[in-house]
């Protein structure tokens, strides 16, 4: 059976609608996992039918979306395959297919949609050629990233965890393959001293590649707040220019607006939204439901109450939205007497004074940027590395499990975590292993 | 001229065993020996079995080869290597009687219906249509449509010891001097490896007082699953070390020794280098350990593990006297190294038929390989698979999956080698599947399939499976908390609230099968044998799935086979390397392509495409 494949396929932030593709028997059941409607009933699926639905990354955070089923042999690749179509820029379509990887798929190999298409008859002898030289440009796109990488700090340092690793092995496999010989046993203590090591230069590394996301496509930073807090005045502050509408009236701002400002470098995009709380006109409501929307679809939150009034249940209505988010709560008005009490992560600005402002944009950024980044290298991270690293997380997580194991499995999943990660550097001969048990052991007969 | 359906050259451990398959199933052979002397001759340690070596051994017995019955008959020291540190790496190592291994081989030889066993030198190969002919030096000639060579060392072999050098076998047998070049008349290309043998000494000679004994373990399965009782040691190995002086001796000599001085041009092996090389490149290691063995019960002779050389004689003697025990040690064999001439493996298809020559099949060190189970594993392998060729049947390939067979075949006639191979267990990335306590249960069906497994054994096999399958059903049954609870106390468990199965207490840690055997009685139906492996399959299951699952992922390269005539160079989007590559091992398989250094994810997967249009 193939695996079950999963690519983003069309241009990276260009375009109104995304298309993310998934191929191979079953992946319905990754659908299943993800995609909820309620016209949809999956033991019922019509092919060929469009599904308005959900898409889900966890329990509260859900995007709207649409989902086709194409039955085998009656699709692009002739296996089953579905596309989900997504009205949104990058960050949601990569979070999309982010998701669809966690639940089972697999990144699609350079030009393996259509080699899949090509291999099951739905293209003919004449393609094979151009499918072909898709291949070989994608690898080379490939081969050329990995070639900057090669200059890069990400490459030395995966390439230093393996060679660590490689050393480890052959200490682990020389006294398994020449039990005889006086050499020293690898104490399991040695071994997990090296694997907490590597733990920890891999989740810095994950982390790290999130963060690129962020240099590439930006910060999101939604501003909620109850109406008339001074949402828009902090906008324009953060803009440094008049854009939203400022008045002393209750819900000026009835549509999000988007703007952004550079800071570090770094794109901060802003949401202003409408204030949230239940209300009786139609068009309010809207704005709620959008500004919901909004922190969904956020990295981080600013919360923003009065300093001058104390804390309603509308603001700690509010509060309750920002649960697993990053947030700072934003005490504006600070010109005016504090009333409001002592609250979580607070600064305390003058919107309107330009107090503070410049803080709390170095506070927006360094909630998110959090280690020393460098660009160069860390823009270059693809998403098939990200997901190699985190594969190799999770082998990690699993010689954790197996200590109480014997060397033989420790050894292979060892073994597991170095193959994985010489899918990043490209070094998967395991002659090496073998060549250094030689060059530093004496055996002999 | 005498006709056969098959002939062996050579009858070592590999050309032991191609004989007997090919006669077993049926195949008048003719077994043709330099020596009738030299037939199973163990021409450097007296031991069989290892790491990797002893899961080898098993795998040929569940075959239906003969090794692992012949160790068991004239073994003197059994031991488990690697106790404790896994079963995937446990194996088996036996000190055997070198003489009567021999004897022992050379009976069951002669006795084999279809089998001739016959002393005569090989000179030259005749091809003449589908028929080859051999030519002896004595002026006879035999005619068979299958042929294995299995030559050993012995192909314009040459020992060096020190200044000294002649152009003889191992242990100054006779040698083969035409042969390689009727090899390289066919088109075969040819390498030149080297090896080596330490001394033996006499054993009334050695200070025993002064060596640490090493007795072999008591109450041991045999190598072979027709073994039933219980092998007994009867003799002992001992230990002892080099030290500074006779590290002194040897650096002092080091332009008389050949290995080091150019004199000897042959490549040899990192894994057993000479002594000499050793404290060269190991200067900070202030000794190195020696390993005396016994040759046999009815000799003196004692082999000196460790201590291989190629110095002259004197100095020999000179380093020899200067080790603890050893000081009055009387030399009855020198030390040498041997040269020899051997086959670039890549030349062999992964069933060990030559690619250009059909019916002509190579095995053991004539393959570039090294050590006696290497050498019968391949024996077999290619005796099964020019029986099969005569009888136009499908050939046998084993996968890396199935056995270390197959990852030694494969890994020799894929990647090639530039030094003589030794098989290890590192080298097997299935290692927790090909167990030895398992090997008659991944291949005696194989074997059987074949026409090598008797109904004796075949029948043996059938009941160890019914018996797992009742030790499954044992394994379902329920405990009660108030029956388990001073058991799990005692093992230092927590106590399940509810009622338990004995297969969830065996996958706690400090709980194993013959814990809950001794305590309840569970298990009393069924043999040691049965609760051991049933134990590990258990203990280890989540990881032997994942090994599962990763052979079910390869699987599918392993199956899109690419034509034997496939034109690579008609391929566009193939990187020069690779077509070279590719062109000259000629893969069968896609999965045996990809294993092939210098060819890249992005070759295959646009050869993938044009062998799927081929088709």
């Amino acid at each position: 059976m193939e695996k079950i494949i999963a690519c983003i396929s069309t241009p990276l932030g260009k375009g109104a609608i995304s298309i993310v593709r998934m191929s191979g028997e079953n992946c319905l059941e990754v659908a299943k996992k993800v995609f909820f409607s309620k016209s949809l009933d999956y033991e019922n699926i019509k092919p060929r039918y469009m599904y308005l639905g959900d898409f889900s990354f966890d329990e509260n955070l859900k995007e709207k979306c649409m989902m086709v089923y194409f039955k085998a042999p009656n699709s692009y690749t002739g296996e089953d395959l579905i596309e989900f179509q997504i009205h949104g820029g990058i960050i949601v379509t990569q979070k999309v297919y982010e998701k669809l990887l966690d639940c089972g798929a697999s990144p699609a190999e350079p030009g393996e949609i259509s080699k899949r298409a090509f291999l099951n008859g739905k293209l003919s002898l004449d393609s094979a050629e151009a499918i072909v030289d898709e291949i070989n440009a994608e690898s080379e796109s490939e081969l050329k990233a990995s070639l900057i990488l090669a200059s890069g700090k990400l490459f030395e340092q995966v390439t230093s965890m393996q060679t660590n690793l490689t050393e480890l092995l052959a200490d682990i496999e020389v006294t398994l393959d020449y039990p005889e010989h006086d050499i020293e046993e690898t104490v399991k203590e040695k071994i997990y001293n090296k694997i907490k090591e590597i733990k920890f230069e891999l989740d810095k590394h994950i982390e790290n590649s999130k963060q690129a996301r962020f240099i590439k496509n930006g910060i999101n930073v939604a501003i909620i707040g109850r109406a008339n807090v001074g949402k828009s005045s902090l906008l324009n502050a953060l803009l440094g220019e008049e854009r939203a509408i400022v008045t002393d009236i209750e819900g000026t701002t009835r549509d999000n607006i988007n703007e952004h400002f550079f800071y570090n470098g770094i794109k901060i995009n802003l949401t202003d939204t409408a204030g949230i709380r239940e209300s009786k006109d139609i068009v309010e409501n809207l704005g709620i439901e959008r500004s919901k929307k909004a922190i969904e679809n956020s990295d981080m939150v600013i919360f923003v109450v009065d300093a001058s009034e104390q804390l309603s249940n509308e603001d700690l209505e509010i509060k309750k939205l920002l649960e697993n988010k990053i947030f700072i709560t934003v005490i504006n008005k600070s010109d005016k007497e504090r009333k409001v009490e002592k609250l979580e992560n607070e600064i305390s600005i003058s919107a309107l004074e330009n107090k503070n402002i410049d803080y709390l944009k170095e506070v927006i950024f360094s909630s998110i940027i959090k280690n020393q980044i460098n660009f160069n290298e860390i823009i270059l991270t693809n998403e098939r590395q990200l997901n190699e690293l985190k594969t190799c997380y999770n082998t990690v997580l699993e010689l954790e499990n197996a200590r109480e194991f014997s060397l033989d499995v420790i050894s292979m999943l060892l073994k597991q975590l170095w193959n994985n990660l010489g899918k990043i550097t490209g070094n998967t001969e395991n002659e090496n292993i073998i060549d250094l048990i030689f060059s530093k052991f004496c055996l002999g007969k | 001229m005498e006709n056969f359906d098959a002939i062996v050259i050579g009858a070592g451990h590999a050309g032991c065993e191609a004989g007997l398959a090919l006669a077993r199933t049926g195949q008048k052979t003719l077994l043709l020996t330099l020596s009738l002397d030299a037939v199973a001759f163990l021409a450097c340690n007296p031991s069989i079995g290892g790491t990797a070596k002893g899961q080898l051994v098993s795998e040929i017995d569940a075959l239906g080869g003969e090794m692992g019955v012949n160790a068991d008959k004239t073994l003197i020291q059994l031991r488990m290597l690697n106790r404790g540190k896994g079963p995937a790496v446990q194996s088996l190592r036996a000190q055997v009687d070198k003489e009567d291994y021999h004897i022992q081989m050379k009976k069951t030889i002669e006795n084999t219906p279809n089998l001739y066993l016959r002393q005569g030198e090989s000179v030259e190969i005749i091809l003449d249509g589908e028929y080859k002919i051999v030519k002896t030096a004595v002026g006879l000639s035999y005619r068979a449509k299958a042929l294995v060579f299995a030559t050993g060392v012995y192909l314009k072999s040459r020992i060096i010891i020190g200044e000294y050098s002649n152009d003889v076998g191992p242990n100054g047998f006779m040698n083969s001097k035409r042969l390689s070049d009727s090899l390289k008349n066919l088109g075969i290309k040819l390498l030149r490896f080297k090896t080596g043998t330490p001394a033996r000494i006499h054993s009334r000679s050695i200070d025993y007082s002064k060596l640490e004994i090493q007795e072999g373990d008591e109450n041991l399965a045999s190598f072979s699953f027709l073994t039933k009782n219980r092998p007994e040691n009867k003799t002992f190995c001992h230990l002892t070390y080099t030290n500074k002086k006779t590290h002194d001796i040897i650096n002092a000599n080091l332009d008389r020794a050949p290995a080091l001085s150019g004199e000897i041009t042959g490549i040899g092996p990192r894994y057993c280098p000479s002594i000499e090389t050793k404290i060269v490149r190991f200067k900070d290691k202030d000794r190195h350990q020696l390993f005396l063995e016994p040759e046999a019960l009815s000799t003196e002779e004692v082999y000196i593990q460790g201590f291989s050389t190629s110095m002259p004689a004197d100095v020999q003697e000179e380093m020899i006297h200067s080790v603890s025990g050893l000081e009055n040690a009387e030399v009855m064999r020198d030390s040498y190294a041997i040269e020899y001439d051997c086959i670039e493996p890549t030349q062999l298809l992964p069933t060990l038929e030559l690619k250009s020559i059909k019916g002509l099949f190579f095995a053991g060190q004539i393959n570039g390989t090294s050590g006696y189970e290497e050498a019968a594993a391949q024996g077999i392998v290619a005796g099964i698979n020019a029986s099969l060729y005569l009888q136009g049947k499908e050939q046998l390939i084993l996968k890396r999956s199935d056995a270390y067979i197959g990852v030694l075949i494969d890994d020799i006639v894929t990647k090639g080698t530039n030094e003589p191979y030794r098989m290890m267990t590192s080298r097997a990335e299935y290692r927790l599947l090909l167990r030895q306590d398992n090997a008659d249960i991944r291949l005696t069906e194989i074997g059987r399939k074949v026409g090598l497994v008797t109904d004796e054994r075949y029948n043996l096999y059938l009941e160890k499976l019914d018996l797992m399958s009742k030790f499954e059903e044992a394994l379902k049954t329920k405990m009660k908390v108030n029956e388990i609870q001073d058991f799990f106390e005692k093992n230092g468990e927590s106590v399940p609230r509810e009622s338990i199965t004995v297969k969830d207490m065996l996958k706690r840690s400090n709980i194993d099968a013959f814990k809950i055997q001794d305590e309840f009685g569970i298990f009393n139906d069924f043999p040691y044998d049965i609760i051991e492996k049933m134990n590990i399959s258990v203990k280890y299951e989540g990881y032997l799935k994942q090994q599962q699952e990763d052979i079910e992922k390869a699987k599918k390269n392993e199956e899109i086979l690419i034509p034997e005539d496939f034109d690579y160079n008609s391929i566009k989007g193939l990187r020069i390397e690779a077509i070279q590559k590719l062109s000259e091992i000629r893969p069968i398989s896609l999965g045996q392509a990809s294993r092939i250094s210098g060819v890249s994810p992005a070759d295959i997967g646009v050869l993938s495409i044009y062998v799927k249009r081929f088709k």
